[in-house]
């Protein structure tokens, strides 16, 4: 594993993963030797594609599904032996909001409060209180089935937080959400953060885990190949990069050679330069300087941080986007 | 456990097999295709036996309870509570597939009282089933000497009937979670229905038939409403029917309990 961390989570975690590993009777390894571990307080961003494993640590984490080796803890509780005590602390989203479309919004909250052990008018109190957070007040007496994609998913986070958990576990929370249910959700999981819930988040989306997360842990083939802060992948990757887009794109060749002694300079498909350098912005002012001695127009100059797609190449050797088509 | 302890969680699970019972009730009265097989489909059949096989009173051997559609109000009954039972199975692999059964997993609850809540709900159902057809069965012109009493311990015995198909259903979903077979074991239900005297007394039946319906535990229960709903012992033991209800109550209910823990085992 490529480890990024200036620190860890350590003894007092919140989310203690070491050696875990999940085998199916299949005779497939999910989950390969998975070690993490979360602080209270931190949103950890599980990253990776389809099949990569996330979806099966989360239901070992949540107790939906035994572990083959290794072991795991939230909220101080092992996952095995403690499984009940884990249910109590934790609240969990799961893919594709299960919910049941043939009830009311509120009365899927209702339930949810019943089964955390609520009393009815406290159950009712909670429903009104999360309804009202989560923006559903107007729908709340209407079946599920007539529910919008980020309606339903704007319920499944209200009833994950009925008895006020302290470790949510969210597995694709926005996966086929549009950008602006995506966005309010990601507004509610940050105010949530702020509160002091601790979150666990999977995800396919690397701007998901770039927004929200503390720090990120990429899982390929049930291994964790990568962890770190955002910041701290993306120094994995190397030099920041500055594109340089010029106004007459066939003088892309000598601008090449004459922008050499400030980087490492390579050709983007849809035409303009790549300088990776160490000085990041600070270069910006040279290289304009060079191109306009050379008499070459700029159009338009960027500075491009490394994103984690970039880390995720340079960690598994493919693309995120591949190893989904791959799977499916 | 302390004795406070014990008694909070059982107040607790109390209230999650009541709301889980709830759900179950709810779902199923705004389902269409729960309520068609559940509720229209025994009184279509009720209709149909009553009319077009009442000659079958004048066999001999054939008990006088003054009119067939009377004689089979409890077959009716049986069959409804079977079909309510097996829709509960298919809610169950629904909620399977669906992915709502792992939120009730996910849940701080026994697992035992997802089991009961499901076969709760369904016992009212079978509840519902058997006011409703008996009702119906009033209307079409039956007269049971019962009473009211009488009545009470039909729509007992239904309860026990439907919770037992309940068991029954949960075990197979919990066992397979494959809603499309859950959906075709309709068949069967009729098997069971045939296999014990729902629409005929027992001395009436070929003799496989007959042979079968003394090991089917439906067979006493459907008697029992029998000797119920006419206050004759001739037509059935009650007490027999209650026993063979609650027998097939625990044992479908333990196997769905084994079922539940086969699944998460595995």
């Amino acid at each position: 594993m490529i480890s990024a961390q200036d620190g860890t989570a350590g003894a007092d975690a919140t989310i203690l993963v070491e050696g875990l590993e999940r085998v199916y009777s299949s005779g497939l390894r999910a989950v390969d030797g998975v070690d993490l571990a979360v602080a209270a307080g931190e949103i950890y961003g599980f990253l990776g594609p389809n099949g990569a494993g996330k979806s099966t640590t989360v239901r070992i984490l949540t107790t939906l599904l035994r572990p083959t080796g290794g072991h795991a803890s939230v909220a101080g509780y092992d996952v095995v032996k403690e499984a009940s005590q884990v249910r109590r602390s934790i609240g969990v989203a799961l893919q594709e909001a299960a919910l049941d479309p043939l009830m009311t919004g509120r009365e899927l909250l209702e339930l949810q409060g019943a089964l955390h052990g609520l009393r009815r008018a406290e159950s009712k109190l909670r429903a009104e209180e999360l309804l009202e957070r989560v923006d559903l007040v107007a729908a709340a007496e209407r079946l599920l089935n007539t529910y919008s994609g980020g309606m339903r998913r704007r319920l499944d986070l209200a009833m994950a937080l009925v008895h006020r958990p302290n470790v949510l576990f969210l597995d694709e929370p926005t996966t086929g959400l549009d950008p602006v249910s995506r966005s309010s959700l990601w507004t509610e999981l940050r105010k949530l953060n702020d509160e002091g819930t601790t979150i666990f988040l999977t995800t396919q989306y690397l701007e998901e885990a770039e927004q929200l997360a503390d720090r990120v842990g990429i899982i390929d083939h049930g291994k964790i190949v990568a962890e770190g802060t955002p910041q701290e992948l993306g120094r994995l990757v190397g030099e920041p990069g500055l594109y340089v887009k010029l106004i007459d794109q066939s003088q892309c060749e000598r601008a090449r050679d004459l922008l050499a002694v400030h980087g490492a300079v390579s050709d983007r498909e849809a035409g303009g330069l790549t300088i990776r350098t160490s000085l990041g912005a600070r270069a910006i002012a040279p290289i304009v300087r060079t191109l306009d001695e050379a008499q070459i127009e700029v159009d338009a100059v960027e500075v491009e941080e490394p994103t984690l797609d970039d880390v995720f190449i340079a960690v598994t050797g493919h693309r995120a986007e591949d190893a989904i088509e791959e799977d499916s | 456990m302390s004795s406070f302890a014990l008694e909070r969680d059982l107040a607790t699970q109390g209230r999650v097999i009541t709301a889980l019972a709830k759900r179950a009730l709810r779902v199923q009265l705004r389902r269409a295709q729960f309520l068609l097989p559940s509720f229209l489909l025994p009184l279509l059949l009720l209709a149909v036996v009553a009319s077009g096989t009442s000659a079958a009173q004048q066999l001999p051997g054939f008990p006088n309870t003054g009119s067939y559609v009377g004689f089979v109000v409890s077959g009716t009954i049986m069959q409804g509570t079977l079909l309510a039972g097996l829709m509960a199975g298919i809610a169950i692999a629904g909620d399977i597939e669906g992915g709502f059964f792992d939120r009730l997993l996910s849940a701080p609850i026994h697992r035992v009282s997802i089991v009961l809540g499901r076969v709760l709900g369904t016992a009212l159902i079978g509840m519902v089933q058997a006011i409703l057809f008996v009702s119906v069965a009033l209307l079409m012109g039956a007269d049971f000497q019962g009473g009211v009493i009488g009545v009470a311990l039909t729509v007992l015995l239904a309860a026990l009937s439907a919770s037992a198909a309940a068991g029954l259903g949960a075990t197979i979903a919990l066992r397979t979670g494959s809603l499309s077979l859950m959906q075709n074991l309709f068949p069967f239900v009729f098997v069971l229905l045939f296999t014990a005297p729902a629409f005929f007394p027992r001395a009436l039946l070929n003799p496989v038939l007959e042979t079968i319906s003394v090991v089917n535990p439906l067979s006493y229960v459907v008697e029992g409403m029998r000797g119920a709903l006419f206050d004759s012992a001739a037509l059935g033991s009650v007490w027999a029917g209650f026993a063979a209800g609650i027998g097939s109550v625990v044992f479908t209910c333990a196997l769905a309990v084994w079922a539940m823990r086969s699944r998460l085992s595995s």
